[in-house]
């Protein structure tokens, strides 16, 4: 492999892309929702893995759009895709074993890697809630019937927690075999991505252990902000950053800045300058496709 | 009922369709998934100021947001809801979190559950079986999912009954005039959903000849006899995209996302979207005929319908 040059301004959210992008292999397919994941996924294709297929829960299959975008159903994934279908159907194949991957997000995940995205209780209970999430949409479907999940979340204390208030999405549940004895078929998540630090889980209890540091992170630092006695791995592994290519390729494929955020230019851009920006980096991309 | 699916000619106006179908009180599914969504028939439930009402939902985004934040939602039953990367709907929070403007019933699904009980009723069977949902706690504040073991493998699965709302609203690119209704890109679970429901109101891009419809049948989603009612509602998905007619128009989605933000902002801007236009020529008109081309064009440069 040749070695590549580093690039030397990135963002939290550019390299976590680059990062979830790695833990997909040619040829996967690959369960994705809105956001960080969803340019995570496009690296790969544009990258080591030209032929993993992207799967978006509103029916789209294998696209291959010229640029990203907000969400899971929107036209442009219509571009460049073998295979459009209804939701269901999508959710069928998922729940089938075709996935072999998927990446969910989370407001709260636990050392055995249960998600929450429905509710912060924080003194109130399900029906009173303090803050009500958007709830699973696709993200239990995933994390039931994945081959391999992996969970992106900010490494914050309140967000890493010994136990999430409500399991939207089910990890390990409470650890050994306990997915098997639910009736899972998947095999639930094998990483947890954040803005700092990466993890993994224990091949016997299936506990989360630190194993990846980010550069200029200490263990310590980490340690602080996750809500258990947490356990390091033995031989802590610590990232390399984005190569340049890899940071050119999703700034040119968000050309409007929605999903990286990190010029505030979807902020305030007006809709001709939008839609001229769209439209002149799909001339480039599609070609590309 | 029966009667009614059988005539040559369903048109109508919006107005007389939210008008017969939709009541106070009645339950309610909405078209589209992220695309291809009913925003003008919500609108128009606005406009005609419906109370009470349920929706029952895969993953519905602003136009259940802003249902709820003009006070006509009791309850959902949905996987998820927000508006799309922009926000989390903030109408919705304040329904649960505060009771503003009103208390909100929440039943939680995951989206694969929420196709399944549209198809359950479909298929007209009262419910169906998932390996999704186990070892998660939606069962656990769901009653109405059931795990069981599977009386032929022993296997734990949940169960989710089936949806039959009182009517289903489905946008699509283009139907005849007796409702057979053709659909392009993603279909989401609206052939299911039009099935379940007790009516179903169709609106559309365009309303074309049976013998364009004959020119490519296996694009008919829903066949005349589930649809009980045709409305041609042009940029009907807008601010969505549709597949071959316009792109998605991230801009006027990213401002409603701000102005949900507050109770104040939101009520000034479905003053000024919804309740100030008279109906959906005239929001079309606010928009602008050059930004609704402009859409137009760039949904061409990527999708076009090949007839």
């Amino acid at each position: 492999m040749t070695r590549e040059e580093h690039a030397k301004g990135y963002s939290h959210a550019e390299l976590m892309a680059v990062l979830a992008a790695k833990e997909i292999r040619d040829g996967d397919k690959v369960f994705v929702g809105i956001g960080v994941p969803m340019i995570a996924g496009f690296l790969a294709v544009h990258s080591h893995a030209p032929n993993a297929v992207l799967m978006f829960e509103g029916g789209y299959l294998g696209s291959h759009p010229p640029m990203v975008c907000t969400d899971v159903g929107d036209s442009v994934l219509g571009f460049g895709a073998p295979y459009v279908t209804s939701s269901w159907r999508t959710f069928s194949d998922l729940q089938h074993g075709y996935c072999d991957i998927g990446i969910i997000g989370s407001a709260q995940v636990d050392k055995y890697g249960n998600v929450n995205s429905t509710s912060i209780l924080d003194g109130g209970n399900h029906e009173n809630p303090k803050i009500r999430l958007p709830g699973s949409g696709g993200a239990n479907d995933i994390a039931s019937s994945a081959g391999r999940v992996l969970i992106m979340a900010r490494l914050e204390k309140r967000r890493f927690v010994p136990r999430v208030d409500y399991i939207t999405s089910p990890g390990h549940i409470e650890g050994y075999e306990s997915r098997r004895t639910a009736g899972l078929k998947g095999g639930g998540p094998v990483a947890v991505i954040t803005d700092r630090a990466g993890f993994r889980f224990d091949g016997d209890t299936k506990e989360m252990y630190l194993s990846h540091l980010y550069p200029g992170v200490s263990v310590e630092e980490v340690k602080k902000e996750v809500g258990w006695n947490l356990r390091v791995a033995e031989h802590m592994e610590t990232v390399e950053p984005p190569t340049k290519a890899q940071i050119h390729f999703m700034r040119s494929y968000d050309p409007t800045d929605v999903i990286l955020r990190r010029r505030h230019l979807f902020e305030s851009i007006d809709f001709p300058s939008w839609s001229r920006l769209a439209m002149s980096s799909w001339e480039k991309h599609a070609r590309r496709a | 009922m029966a009667d009614q699916r059988k005539r040559a000619d369903k048109t109508r106006t919006l107005r007389e369709a939210i008008k017969e179908f939709v009541h106070d009180g009645c339950s309610l599914t909405l078209g589209g998934f992220c695309g291809r969504n009913s925003q003008a028939a919500a609108y128009e439930i606005v406009r005609q100021n419906r109370r009470n009402l349920t929706v029952i939902d895969d993953s519905p985004t602003d136009q259940l947001d802003i249902l709820i934040g003009a006070g006509c939602i009791r309850r959902v039953e949905i996987a998820w809801h927000g508006v799309s990367l922009f926000s989390l709907a903030r109408n919705f929070r304040r329904a649960v979190e505060e009771k503003i403007p009103q208390p909100i019933e929440v039943e939680d699904y995951s989206n694969y559950a929420a196709g399944l009980r549209f198809m359950a009723k479909a298929m007209n069977v009262p419910f169906l079986p998932t390996r999704s949902l186990l070892g998660s706690d939606i069962p656990k504040h769901n009653e109405r999912i059931k795990i069981i073991r599977d009386p032929y493998e022993g296997e734990p699965v949940a169960l989710v009954p089936a949806a039959s709302p009182d009517v289903a609203i489905i946008h699509v690119q283009r139907a005849d005039k007796q409702g057979n209704a053709q659909i392009w890109g993603h279909l989401a679970n609206d052939e299911n959903k039009a099935r379940a429901a007790k009516h179903t109101v169709v609106t559309c891009e365009e309303i074309v000849k049976e013998k364009d419809i004959l020119k490519i049948p296996n694009m008919t989603a829903l066949p005349s006899y589930c649809v009980d009612a045709l409305v041609k509602i042009p940029y009907g998905s807008h601010p969505w995209s549709c597949y071959g007619y316009y792109y998605h128009d991230i801009i006027f989605q990213r401002d409603y996302a701000k102005n949900n933000e507050t109770r104040l902002s939101f009520l000034k801007w479905l003053d000024e979207w919804i309740l100030s236009c008279e109906d959906q020529n005239e929001y079309c008109r606010k928009v602008g005929k050059a930004r609704l081309s402009r859409l137009a064009k760039m949904e061409r440069a990527i999708n076009r319908i090949p007839v």
